[in-house]
């Protein structure tokens, strides 16, 4: 430890020396070092097992007085229950891939012999811009192409490979797998006779590939079109060269199309290649599925509110519909809750009552949505009731658990009613939609009706369907929902569907038998009306009269569904929940500051107005307005606004000095005041507002307009 | 055996497999192993030129192989071939050649070959080699080896002393041969007048014809034919692909062979169907000619098993590539092309921060920066002018303009290079114009956040959007770079039509 501490001392000295002495007799200590270091960074890793508290990233909150049990619980809660959703993304994730590997593996699998062809057999994968979410396929080829068609699998990105020998490095180093480990080595020992190779040459592989064969070895370039065309045509006719002997293959991560990257390759480079184009999964379909197993899903802890959701998707189709970045947001959706919300720990599932402190319960009773109760409470009359909840904390304790209770319930409520809702497409809209529509604004009267009069209109063959829909959701639930079959505790419902399928099915014989084909009336209606406009008032009278008796009783049985659809259906939105704020997250500021960041926004306001974030009182100034006691750079900055493209130096320096100079009560000397411009101007500089010019001396060139 | 008696003891029954192989090359084959062969001229160096895929690498090897196994008295000359396709550095050349010099000596001294790493070293370690083996071997004098460099004009990273060296290397060392092959030979080597040079001249399209009527390229029968009957149909029509291909370029021997076993399926799907009989030339080339006039059919780029239109009629195939094109699987290659086709434009393909943003580059990048004020600047006229419609004075520059101007369509031309600061300004204008639903929230809202850096590097990445000059690693954060827009007109054109924008009036000539 001792030596270690000395050691680190003069590695501490040397940092501040302003030159680098190296000392020959210095070496032994040199030799040690990385020894030393490794062994220092290894002691945190042990200090973490005993202490736990590095994993402890979370704050104390009620400024700094919550204990730290519940702040260890809140973490807890926001891992485990991030845990469970991540696991369901992945999930999805590779599903969702699973058939492209599929595709491409059969594709791999029936190539011809190479050497036959000549050509390199090569999948073009259709990925669409979202390159982030390329990283998650190309894994999940490289691990099943390697068992489904005994393939090494090498995945180049455009970073890895910026030149044809940092290419070939990678993909020999790739493929022997053999760790060397100095990087600045040239040369790889390889092959029986120890023949050496450059690190760059082919015959490396070769050399390996004899000793180890495999069928394929395959070169997977993720993001091809951003790989330099002369790289990409260079490492084909490479391949294409120790094709008779190295049977390579290719895969290409297409963001556009096959086209667009082929125009860009030379002939004679496509000529080595052929191949098939594979589709992946759409980022919309995933996302959707994703909004079920996350958001919507049945135990979500945390409902996250439609504000929120909808800008996520709206960025999603606008900006780049790149998965992880969904996926992330949401985590950090999570993540702001439990890390901001005091109130959390009652996510819990086991009631740590001694854990509590005064300020939780203060803080439930500021919950706007719980004094809205008690005042409901009171303008009720159960003043007995509201007292007790604001003076005993016990009733409050008990209280907040029926109401966590009744949220559980309430998630599972909604969902079910959706699930209703959604039945057959008679509503167009789509599942996230009409969730989060719900979610703010809960399942009214309005969107009712809207559903109603289409079931109203349902012909009988559809009502059906419809109604065994209906009952198979009752049953099966929905697995991606993460809901459960409710039937049994639904067994009223289930009971009137099942009822209104058989009377459906036995009146549609009875017509049948009869030669009548069954309608209600509101069927006839909308057809009359559809066929004659004229002659409307005496068909329609004609059509009611027409109506048989399986007809009307059918119509009777319409009306009875929808009734029942109508007593049902209806459910709260989740803000009409007393203490929703536990577990209803909607708040889009810290996402969109995280996740959105606007660097010249910022800057530009720090520069215009200093005051917002040095908060002093020398820099408070009223607009625009220059004062003398704003720090230089401001100043130059708004001098800066007004200039044009070209800034004359001296100009600047005249206009600076009359500001700061002599005619201010706090006058600056001309040299202090000329060191200052001079440092203002290169911060200018390092910030990239100006540059040196040239086009005409002492004059500067400006970079950056204003709100851009 | 009487050809024992001549000055030059060619090994003509082995010539006579090669010749058959290759046709329309006899002289050059007689020529080469005349010059190579031990008993006969052998030379020290040879240029051996021609244009490409008129045989040079596969007549050398063959020849050489030929050679080795030749005699009964042990072979009378061991050889060596380096491709510079094959290397990637000068180094990798000269370490390439050590090594392959090793493997054909069947050298044991394996353990001294290391590195190589100038030319120097290259010609001590194989003066070296040679040398001794030429010792070990005193007995048999007219022992020689061949050293070839194939494409030797196309290594990368060469030297400019690479060819003058590797010639001197059969000074210095007895009994070898070099041989350049190169493609393209350079003035200054044919200044050089005492190196032997053999040309390979291009085929002719009698010699093209003679070559693809023999076995690898010559197709199986066809059903209801006779072979000769089949062998007549073919020639004749290779003729005719021949004549089809419109560039001369792509009349290489590859090229023709690769078009021809492309369309001989289609072309001779009537005879396998027995509408037509095989001797009915004519009648077969009318029925095929769209497919003659076609050049996606005739000069395919990347195949795509999709793209192989009417798969179906691959039926009789005697090409390895398309039976198995295909074979596997008609129903995926054919979602494959539809899907294709709506891929195929950028505008469904972005997300509309993006098209918005290579809509600005492509305006960056094909206006001047001068008219930027009159197109997009709202400080006048409270609304802004564009090139067509609207404002007055920009449209009666432009009809004057159209009248008089024999100047090219600017839109026509390449792209010029713009600060990327100008093309988000740009962006950040046409923004509040053309975004339908930004509304006025979006006016107050039009920022330029991390969304956009994301989005132009998203471009950038796909090179819609393309950094000029500087270094490669093109920051999008540096607003100062220089960049250039990676698409053309008609694709522009489409995005813009995607946000109801008709690019085209924002355009000042
Ligand atoms: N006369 C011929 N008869 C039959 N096949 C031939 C003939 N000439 C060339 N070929 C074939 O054409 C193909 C290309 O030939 P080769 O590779 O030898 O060309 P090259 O002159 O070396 O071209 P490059 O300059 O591009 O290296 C080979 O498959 C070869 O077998
Ligand atoms: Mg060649």
């Amino acid at each position: 430890m001792a030596v270690d501490e000395v050691l680190g001392d003069s590695f501490e000295e040397k940092q501040h020396q302003a030159a680098y002495v190296f000392d020959p007799l210095d070496e032994a200590d040199g030799a040690n070092r990385p020894a030393k270091r490794r062994k220092v960074s290894k002691a945190p890793n042990q200090q973490g097992a005993e202490e736990p508290d590095s994993w402890l990233t979370f704050q104390p909150l009620f400024g700094g007085s919550e204990n730290e049990q519940c702040v260890r619980l809140r973490q807890q809660l926001f891992e485990k229950s991030w845990s469970q959703i991540d696991k369901r993304i992945q999930h999805i994730l590779r599903k969702a891939n699973e058939s492209t590997l599929g595709d491409v593996a059969s594709f791999l699998q029936a190539t011809p012999d190479r050497a036959s062809t000549d050509k390199i057999p090569s999948a073009f994968i259709i990925t669409g811009p979202n390159l982030a979410s390329q990283d998650l396929l190309f894994e999940q080829f490289s691990e099943t192409l390697q068992i489904q068609v005994d393939a090494k699998v090498v995945r180049l990105r455009s970073g890895d490979a910026s030149n044809l020998k940092a290419a070939l490095k990678k993909i020999i180093h790739d493929v022997t797998a053999r760790e060397t480990d100095d990087e600045n080595d040239q040369e790889l020992a390889m092959g029986k006779d120890g023949r050496k190779y450059l690190n760059y040459d082919l015959e490396a592989l070769y050399a390996h590939f004899k000793t180890k064969p495999r069928s394929h070895i395959i070169i997977a370039f993720q993001d091809s079109e951003a790989f330099e065309s002369g790289l990409l045509s260079d490492l084909i006719s490479l391949f294409s060269s120790w094709l008779n002997r190295i049977p390579f293959a290719l895969l290409f991560g297409v963001a556009t199309s096959v086209e667009l990257f082929q125009a860009r390759l030379l002939k004679s480079t496509c000529q080595c290649l052929y191949g098939d184009q594979f589709d992946v999964e759409q980022s919309s379909s995933i996302i959707e599925k994703i909004f079920k197993a996350a958001i919507a899903f049945s135990d979500a802890p945390l409902r996250l509110g439609s504000s929120l959701v909808n800008s996520l998707l709206e960025r999603q189709r606008d900006q780049v519909s790149s998965i992880p970045v969904f996926v992330s947001s949401l985590k950090y959706a999570y993540m702001c809750h439990f890390y901001a919300n005091p109130l959390t720990v009652f996510l819990s599932d086991d009631k740590k009552d001694d854990i509590l402190q005064e300020e939780h319960f203060e803080a439930i009773r500021c919950l706007p949505s719980f004094r809205r109760y008690v005042e409901t409470a009171i303008e009720k009359g159960e003043i007995e009731q509201a007292r007790s909840l604001l003076d005993d904390n016990s009733q409050l304790r008990e209280f907040l658990h029926d109401g966590i209770e009744g949220s559980r319930r309430w998630s599972l409520d909604i969902l079910r009613k959706l699930k209703v809702l959604t039945v057959g497409g008679v509503l167009s809209t789509d599942f996230s939609e009409i969730y989060l529509d719900a979610i703010s604004r809960g399942i009214d009267t309005d969107r009712i009706a809207e559903f109603t009069d289409s079931v109203k209109r349902l012909q009988p063959t559809d009502l059906t369907v419809f109604l065994n829909q209906v009952l198979d959701n009752l049953d099966n639930g929905d697995p991606s929902l993460g809901l459960d079959s409710w039937a049994n505790e639904n067994k009223d419902s289930h009971a009137f569907f099942t009822k209104a399928l058989s009377t459906t099915k036995a009146l549609q014989a009875d017509a049948e038998t009869k030669g009548n084909s069954l309608r209600s009336k509101y069927n006839g209606q909308t057809k009359v009306l559809r066929t004659t406009v004229i002659a409307q008032k005496v068909q329609l009278s004609h059509d009611t009269a027409t109506l048989t008796r399986e007809d009307s009783l059918y119509t009777e049985l319409i009306d009875d569904l929808v009734r029942h659809l109508k007593e049902t259906l209806h459910c709260d939105s989740a803000k009409d929940l007393c203490m929703n704020e536990i577990w209803l997250f909607d708040s889009k500021a810290p996402y969109k500051d995280v996740f959105i960041p606007r660097p010249r926004g910022v800057v530009e306001r720090a520069l215009s107005r200093p005051h917002d974030y040095l908060n002093c009182s020398c820099c408070e100034t009223k607009g625009d307005q220059i004062v003398p006691g704003l720090p230089p750079v401001a100043i130059l900055y708004q001098l800066y606004l007004e200039t044009g493209s070209l800034i004359n130096v001296a100009d600047l320096w005249s206009a600076y000095y009359a500001i700061v100079g002599e005619e201010n009560e706090e006058a600056l000397e001309e040299q202090a005041a000329l060191v200052l411009f001079y440092r203002g101007l290169a911060e200018m500089r390092a910030m990239g507002f100006v540059k040196q010019s040239r086009k005409k001396a002492d004059h500067v060139a400006k970079l950056a307009w204003k709100g851009l | 055996m009487n050809e024992m008696d001549s000055i030059f003891e060619l090994p003509d029954d082995l010539l006579a497999t090669l010749i058959e192989s290759f046709p329309c090359r006899d002289a050059q084959i007689r020529a080469l192993a005349t010059l190579l062969y031990p008993r006969a001229a052998p030379c020290r160096n040879l240029i051996i030129h021609g244009t490409e895929a008129t045989g040079k690498t596969a007549i050398t090897t063959g020849l050489l192989e030929a050679l080795q196994s030749a005699t009964d008295d042990g072979p009378p000359l061991k050889y060596a071939i380096v491709k510079s396709a094959e290397c990637v550095t000068a180094r990798h050349l000269f370490e390439r050649t050590v090594g392959s010099v090793v493997d054909a000596l069947e050298w044991e001294g394996t353990a001294s070959v290391g590195r190589c790493e100038t030319l120097a070293a290259l010609t001590v370690e194989l003066t070296r080699m040679l040398k001794e083996n030429v010792e070990q071997e005193q007995e048999n004098n007219s022992r020689r080896f061949v050293l070839v460099f194939d494409g030797i004009d196309r290594q990368r990273e060469a030297p400019p002393t690479l060819l003058p060296a590797l010639a001197r290397l059969s000074e210095i060392i007895p009994n070898l041969t070099t041989v350049f092959i190169l493609t393209t030979p350079t003035p200054s080597l044919l200044r050089v007048s005492s190196t032997p040079q053999l040309y390979f001249p291009p085929y002719t399209k009698t010699d093209f014809i003679a070559i693809l009527s023999r076995p690898p390229y010559a197709p199986p029968p066809l059903p209801n034919t006779t072979p000769q009957e089949t062998v007549d149909l073919w020639t004749r029509y290779a003729a005719a692909v021949h004549d089809a291909l419109a560039k001369p370029a792509s009349r290489s021997l590859p090229g023709l062979s690769r078009a021809c076993a492309a369309l001989w399926p289609r072309f001779t799907a009537p005879v396998a169907a027995g509408t037509h009989r095989a001797r009915e030339f004519s009648k077969l080339l009318v029925a095929a000619r769209a497919y003659f006039q076609d050049e996606g059919v005739l000069e395919p780029g990347i195949v795509l098993s999709g793209h192989s239109r009417d798969a179906n009629t691959n039926g009789s195939v005697f090409a390895a590539a398309s039976t198995t094109n295909g074979s596997n699987g008609h129903a995926p290659a054919k979602k494959g092309r539809e899907e294709t086709k709506a891929t195929k434009d950028l505008a469904t393909l972005l997300p509309p921060t993006a098209r918005l943003l290579l809509v600005a580059a492509y305006l960056a990048s094909h206006n001047a920066p001068r008219h930027d004020q009159t197109l997009f600047s709202t400080w006048h006229t409270g609304r802004r002018r564009r090139g067509g419609g609207g404002g007055g004075a920009t449209g009666a520059i432009r009809a004057s303009k159209r009248t008089k101007h024999r100047k090219i369509a600017r839109k026509l031309l390449g792209p010029s290079a713009f600060v990327l600061e100008r093309m988000v300004a740009i962006y950040a204008a046409t923004r509040r114009e053309w975004d339908s639903d930004g509304g006025e929230e979006g006016v107050v809202g039009v920022g330029v956040d991390g969304d956009v850096g994301m989005a132009i590097s998203t471009l950038a990445s796909l090179r819609l959007l393309v950094r000029v000059g500087g270094t490669g690693g093109g920051d999008t954060m540096d607003r100062g770079g220089k960049w250039r827009v990676g698409v053309g007109w008609e694709v522009i054109r489409g995005v813009g039509r995607s946000m109801g924008v008709e690019v085209e009036e924002w355009l000042i000539e």
